[in-house]
């Protein structure tokens, strides 16, 4: 039986959500069996990978870089699952929109700085106005909440999906 | 005085409730459930959040179960596909009207916005966030009001109105830019009339009025001491 | 004076009232309602007092309210002993003088005659003037109070709302006096409720029944209130009822109060209404002194006051809940009801809460009887309703008409139609949270179901007219703006839910909506409508919900087209010129770049963007004229005649080939796509022009020996020179496009040969089909269709005309028939059965047909052809026609009459409209519309078959030459997006570098015409009519431009 490719990404978020995601522990030998994770923080791969059937973002969209990767990542996936409160709600991320940009930078990398007081531009992708979640950019087909959402979950959509149920219904998250 | 017994039909089954009670009262008393945000058991209804909307048979349009006294004969549906969409709605918009960031709040978990959210299925919000500025009014010794965490469900405005009788609470200015205030919209830590008793912060579904000192989850909000005190009172009058 | 205790007393004053209605001298009466002060009547009325005063004259002058007519106000009413009142309009203070000295003669001032009135029913009187002035129309002759019934407004206007006695004269406080004598108040409830009188704020519950239930109630004190907190904006009928006659407002109340047992009453009225809260303070005032209020009004033993607070300004407080929270120191916030004000209400107690016009209406069904208030209206709502009539109409004022008065009455009678004579497209009724209704629905009788049905709500009578410069999305936008900001916020479904609409309706007018966004609105809208707690979030959404419902078009166009056709949201247009262009044309930068000399810029910049600039700079109908912001200043730039000019300078110069070859660079790689185009018209060669310039191989086919289509074969050399539309061809040519003619698409090569062999096959055919005359006689020799004799002239064949013509039509095919007859040496008579303003036909060219000779006849239709015994056309008899009702287009509909006239005649050429030829049509096998044209989705303009487009007439309809271009540039656009999937449309187009500096203060200046040749010239001559500008015109129209496209101001 072919291997469903499932892909995991990563933009403005903690890692939190990857490491509920490893926490799976013995589970993921098994899962093994039936998936390829073709891209992630987890693998080498360089390159967001075409047709892939399952990709899991974790993060907020923050950056412009962040933008360009989701909007690569949704014409490449199949079924797009938002992993976590900052790709569903923008949760802590999204706690500086009030503030605006150059306010924030200013403060971070000038007033907050003891050396060096300058707002780097070389190598950092500029930031978008605010945080938002996937959803106001691309189509999402699964949210799976959760700060992080528990590795049970994770397990059980995967699962859900390869068994080709409708994993909503088993659902069984807090909001936020 | 006795009250008169009246019939009604809940989800079709036949119960008998008093005269003068509301929808939501006559329900609780036969073990029906019937979702609420708002409304507070000894506090007057407001009809403000619209969760507790059902459907009345030959009434064209949803009613607050809250607010609507139960009429002999009343059929009452708290339960469709409607009335789910639409709590769902309720509960989104409020999720995007300010920043409820369960991540990092005080009563995350013991939220009555998150809990309703999840018993609604909601794993998503399909609104724009609003993302909006609003202060945190730390100037209380011993409490916080956080309105970026608050529903204006005025619960805090009732129980202080109408259990504590200071009336401190208020509300301003109007539509999204409606805020809770303290007295004429002075620091709370400065109102004249605040007795300090905490009961607003017990009568408050999320984390917008907490105690100090409570970290991310800390914050288990005693509303049932709210229900007793109101309870007691009933009996004393 | 003292407080009237007896009938004898009260004889007595409206004795003296009536003296001052009717006074032995002559009486002028300004009217001093808001409306009028807005226009100067406070000056009008020293202006007045001053002659009076030098003249020495004995006139009696008041001032009065409003009588309705708030477009021509200042209105003035003015009297002689004995005379008709007449009403005067548009009165200025330099008028004063001459008025008072006509009148001081015994004369009318005949300029500012509005109107006469020789007896008015005030209801509860009846007022004799006096006759005379045959020649001055009676009120309700004049088209704007045609079918008016003032019940509510029967003293606005014509008596002075600051004099008791007045109001006495025309029998005010009668009612009352009877109500108290008589001493039974079931027996008014029941009348009230015999009337079938509905509450006027909005909801329409009945008044009877409401009056019972405080009635009934139990209390030691129960209150009324009256709701005069009308926020509406554009809505003005109860600021205007209080200003013109508060004693009305005062009478019904009163009696009221004795009916329904109420000790204290309040008027709770905008403070915003400062002229009304005066007048209705010095009313009360004198009601008191009278005896009409207090203890033991009219010596009957009642005791009963109201007092007038002022509101703050919320919208929300016209909910009657948040009007007593806000009467009892509150915010204004709605409270749930049940308990009902009626239960509970102001201060715990009982309370009745009527809207302003409904206490207005006490006092006609208390002194007429129920069974003569409820003649008038329809079954379920009885009586009148005012309405203020605002916006896109001519006649804009106060409306009181029967309920059930059809939509359109009020549009195109009382309103007289649109505005400079722009399409009227909706009507909104209802206020901020009424519904838009469309043109198609102007039948609609208005009453409370049929608003209701329509997803609409009478409200408290707001009606604002809209045509085709309103956006519909803008206009949902703004009326959601309104709501929200005026929500109280307690409730989540409009304090948010409100919010988010509002977000939205901001996205979809910016031009970033999605289709996902309206499934969202819709079901936000239903949400609020059905969850919010008052009448406010209940029916903030209808706006959104009835354009969703009405004007889906308009919303697709912003998020599939991001166009607005309006032009207001901004962001969807480069400039109002440029969104008005049916090909989008970048008119300031062509405008831009001839300012800065360079000609071959502005060249490829036209070019480019209409590829047959020379023919369209001649025959376009120029909606940009009509859109340039210029007219506010003075007149529109003339940004046709500049492209013309622009055109032919490269046309014929020597640039030509130099240019032809810098647009020949711009063409894309070759694709190896084959794309077929049946018919080579406008649409057809423009499609052409941008598939080959995308790498296409095109061939057009067409049915006639020459390309060119309508302009070819039906514009006469005299408008368009074939010279002209050479050069254009050429350059399609050149492009690489090969042409096939004398080949008909569906009888010479099958559609199944062309999909055989093409990629991609566009129909763009035109509409060839002269609708036929049946008429007796059409088959007569010397009956022709307009497009077949204009075709023959083209080809330069002989079509036996003789020397006098008949020509019916009044659209540009029926002109250009009439010019060209002319121009043969025939006498000319057009026939049309509309009036001149219906003509469809470009006004510019039916003032040169007249010019040349041409008769017309108006309202005119033809009845039967006459013919001689070789069957020749001998003449033509037309039957007269006569103006009815307003169809969908707007215009009146003619009717025939039984009146014949003949005229002599020796042809007859007849131009009643053209369609597609029905038989190519249904067997091309693609769906068609009912009209007969290819159906098409509107964006891509894909027909029914796949790899099938059509774009141009045959899609729409005989329409015009630009028009027509635009379908195929869409076509060409879409045609090659679908077939290499991937954009590449905005490759071909140049970028240029230009000045981006708008003009600082223009200047007036005047608009440079295309010079036209001397009617005595060109009369009998083929030659050009219109030729072009000079070079320094072209230059000054230029520098005419306020350059609308540049957003922000350069920082200097």
């Amino acid at each position: 039986m072919k291997k469903v490719k499932v892909a995991t990404a990563w933009l403005d978020g903690c890692s939190g959500c990857h490491m509920s995601l490893l926490d799976m522990d013995a589970v993921i030998i098994s899962l093994a069996r039936k998936i390829d994770i073709v891209y992630g923080p987890l693998v080498d791969a360089q390159e967001f990978p075409e047709d892939v059937d399952i990709t899991l973002v974790e993060g907020a969209v923050s950056s412009q870089e962040d933008l360009n990767r989701i909007q690569k990542i949704r014409q490449r996936t199949n079924l797009l699952i938002a992993l976590g409160d900052c790709a569903v709600t923008g949760n802590v991320p999204a706690m500086r929109n009030s503030i605006p940009v150059n306010k924030l930078l200013q403060r971070i990398y000038v007033e907050g700085a003891q050396e060096g007081k300058t707002i780097p531009t070389l190598g950092v992708p500029p930031l978008l106005k605010h945080a938002r979640p996937l959803r106001e950019f691309v189509k999402v087909d699964l949210c799976l909440p959760g700060c992080p959402p528990p590795a049970k979950s994770i397990v059980g959509v995967i699962t859900n999906l390869l068994e080709g149920k409708k994993p909503e219904a088993n659902l069984t998250l807090k909001f936020g | 005085m006795s009250q008169k017994k009246l019939s009604i039909r809940i989800d079709g089954e036949l119960i008998s409730a008093l005269e003068g009670q509301t929808i939501l009262e006559a329900a609780k008393a036969n073990g029906k459930y019937i979702p609420t945000l708002c409304a507070l058991e000894g506090l007057t209804p407001v009809g403000a959040c619209r969760i507790c909307i059902v459907e009345v048979s030959g009434v064209g349009r949803l009613l607050p179960a809250c607010t609507t006294p139960i009429q002999e004969g009343m059929s009452v549906i708290t339960n469709s596909p409607k009335l789910t969409l639409y709590r769902r709605i309720s509960v989104e918009l409020l999720l995007v009207e300010r920043n409820h960031v369960c991540a990092v709040c005080v009563s995350n978990g013991h939220c009555e916005l998150q809990s309703m959210a999840t018993a609604l299925g909601i794993s998503t919000v399909r609104f724009a966030y609003n993302y909006p500025k609003l202060p945190a009014d730390l100037s209380h010794p011993r409490f916080v009001l956080d309105h970026n965490r608050c529903i204006l469900c005025t619960r805090c405005v009732r129980v202080c109105a109408e259990l504590e009788g200071a009336h401190v609470w208020n509300i301003t200015s109007r539509g999204i830019h409606a805020r809770v205030v303290s007295d004429l919209n002075q620091k709370w830590g400065e109102s004249a009339s605040c007795t300090n008793c905490g009961k607003c912060v017990q009568a408050c579904p999320t984390g917008a009025l907490a105690e100090k000192g409570r970290a991310v989850e800390e914050m288990v909000k005693k509303d049932d001491s709210i229900r007793s005190l109101a309870h007691r009172r009933e009996v004393q009058a | 004076m003292p407080r009237i205790q007896d009938i004898g007393a009260f004889s007595a004053v409206r004795e003296a009232g009536l003296a001052k209605l009717l006074p032995p001298v002559p009486r002028v009466a300004i009217g001093m309602g808001t409306c009028g002060r807005g226009n100067g009547a406070e000056g009008l009325q020293h202006a007045f007092a001053e002659a009076i005063q030098r003249s020495g004259m004995d006139v009696f002058l008041t001032g009065v309210g409003c009588f309705g007519a708030c477009f021509e106000e200042p209105l003035v009413n003015v009297r002689l002993p004995g005379k008709p009142l007449l009403i005067l309009r548009r009165v200025q203070a330099d008028d004063a003088l001459r008025i008072l000295h006509d009148l001081s003669m015994g004369n009318i001032t005949p300029e500012h005659i509005y109107c006469k009135i020789e007896e008015w029913e005030h209801i509860t009187g009846n007022l004799r003037y006096g006759r005379g002035y045959p020649e001055v129309p009676s009120w309700n002759d004049v088209p704007f109070f045609k079918g008016q019934k003032k019940i509510v407004l029967r003293n606005c206007g014509l008596i002075n709302p600051d004099d008791i006695e007045e109001y006495i004269g025309v029998g005010g406080y009668q009612a009352l006096y009877k109500v108290l004598i008589d001493g039974r108040p079931e027996v008014v409830i029941e009348q009230i409720k015999a009337s079938k009188l509905r509450g006027r704020g909005g909801a329409g519950f009945l008044t009877g029944n409401k009056w019972e239930f405080l009635n009934k109630a139990k209390s030691d004190r129960k209150y009324i209130i009256c709701n005069a907190d009308e926020g509406d904006p554009g809505a003005y009928m109860n600021r205007n009822e209080i200003e013109s006659d508060p004693h009305a407002l005062l009478e019904g109340m009163i009696i009221g109060a004795y009916v329904m047992g109420a000790t204290e009453g309040i008027v709770y009225v905008r403070a915003e209404y400062p002229l009304a809260v005066h007048r209705l303070n010095r009313a009360i005032e004198q009601a008191h002194e009278y005896g009409m209020l207090g203890d033991n009004i009219l010596g009957r033993g009642f005791k009963f006051d109201i007092e007038v607070v002022e509101g703050a300004g919320a919208f929300v407080c016209g909910e009657e809940t948040a009007l007593i929270a806000s009467l009892e120191g509150e915010a204004g916030r709605p409270r749930p009801r049940p308990p009902f004000p009626a239960q509970k209400g102001l201060w715990g107690h009982p309370t009745n809460i009527n809207n302003v016009e409904t206490w207005y209406n006490i006092t006609p069904i208390v002194t007429r009887g129920p069974a003569w208030f409820s003649e008038t209206g329809s079954p379920k709502s009885s009586g009148t309703k005012v309405f203020s009539l605002v916006g896109k109409v001519r006649n804009t004022g106060l409306v009181e008409m029967p309920l059930g008065t059809p939509l359109k009455t009020f549009v195109y009678d009382i309103g007289e139609g649109g505005v400079a004579g722009r399409a009227i497209k909706s009507v909104q009724t209802g206020g901020p949270s009424g519904g838009c209704i469309p043109i198609e629905m102007f039948d609609t009788p208005v009453d409370y179901e049929s608003l209701a049905q329509l997803g609409s709500i009478m409200g408290s009578g707001g009606m604002v007219i809209m045509d085709e410069e309103n956006c519909m999305v803008d206009v949902a936008r703004f009326f959601i703006e309104f709501t929200h900001s005026e929500s109280c916020g307690k409730c989540i479904p409009c304090r948010v839910g409100l919010n988010k609409s509002l977000r939205i309706l901001n996205r979809l007018t910016e031009g970033a909506g999605t289709m996902h966004h309206l499934e969202l609105l819709d079901e936000l809208s239903r949400y609020i409508r059905e969850c919010s707690l008052c009448g406010l979030g209940q029916t903030a959404p209808n706006p959104v919900l009835t354009t969703l419902r009405h004007f889906r078009n308009e919303f697709e166009d912003h998020i599939v087209a991001r166009r607005c056709l309006a032009g207001v949201c901004e962001e969807l247009a480069l400039s109002p010129c440029e969104n008005s262009c049916p090909l989008h044309m970048n008119i300031p930068r062509f405008l831009q770049l001839y300012k800065e000399q360079r000609l071959d810029d502005a060249f490829e910049s036209v070019i480019m963007d209409n590829p047959l600039p020379s023919s369209t700079g001649r025959v376009c109908q120029h909606p940009c004229d009509n859109r340039c912001r210029r007219l506010t200043l003075d007149e529109a730039v003339n940004m046709r005649e500049v492209h013309r000019f622009i055109a032919d300078s490269v046309f014929n110069s020597d640039r030509r080939d130099e240019m032809f070859k810098r647009i020949l660079a711009r063409k894309l790689e070759p694709t190896g796509r084959k794309i077929a185009i049946a018919g080579a018209g406008p649409a057809g060669l423009t499609a052409a022009f941008y598939l080959a310039m995308l790498g296409h191989d095109v061939t057009v086919y067409d049915s006639k020996a020459e390309a060119g289509g309508m302009l070819r074969f039906a514009l006469p050399e005299y408008r368009l020179p074939k010279s002209a539309l050479h050069h254009e061809i050429e350059l399609i040519e050149k492009l690489g496009v090969k042409f096939i003619f004398n080949t008909r698409v569906g009888t010479d090569i099958s559609l199944n040969d062309l999909d055989d062999r093409f990629d991609g096959i566009l129909i763009s055919i035109g509409t060839w089909k002269e609708s036929g005359l049946h008429q007796p006689g059409a088959e007569l020799k010397g009956v022709y269709p307009a497009l077949n004799f204009l075709e023959a002239e083209a080809r330069g064949e002989e079509m036996p005309i003789g020397r006098k013509v008949a020509v019916i039509g009044g659209g540009n095919a029926a002109i250009d028939s009439a010019r060209s007859a002319l121009r043969k040496g025939a006498a000319v008579t057009v026939f049309y059965r509309r009036e001149v303003k219906d003509m469809p036909a470009i006004a510019e060219e039916t003032h040169a047909a007249r010019d040349e000779g041409a008769k017309f006849v108006f309202l005119a239709a033809p009845h039967r052809v006459i013919g001689d015994q070789k069957g020749n056309v001998k003449a033509i008899e037309i039957l007269k026609t006569r103006l009815g009702e307003y169809d969908k287009s707007g215009r009146r509909k003619p009717i025939p009459t039984d009146e014949i006239q003949r005229f002599d005649c020796d042809s007859v050429i007849y131009a009643i409209g053209e369609s597609v030829d029905l038989d190519f049509a249904r067997a091309s096998g693609l769906s068609l519309k009912e009209s007969g044209t290819i159906e098409v989705n509107r964006f891509t303009l894909e027909t029914s078959r796949p790899r099938f487009y059509a774009g141009g007439d045959v899609t729409t309809g005989a329409s015009n030459v630009s028009t027509a271009m635009s379908y195929g540039k869409q076509a060409a656009r879409s045609l090659d997006l679908q077939l290499m999937e991937t954009n590449r449309w905005d490759k071909i187009f140049p970028v240029f570098e230009y000045e981006q500096t708008p003009p600082e203060e223009p200047s007036p200046s005047r608009r440079h015409n295309g010079h036209v040749i001397a009617p005595s010239a060109r009369s009998r001559s083929n030659a050009e009519v219109v030729i072009g500008l000079t070079q320094e015109e072209a230059l000054d129209e230029c520098c005419r431009c306020l350059r609308c496209d540049v957003k922000a101001a350069n920082p200097s």
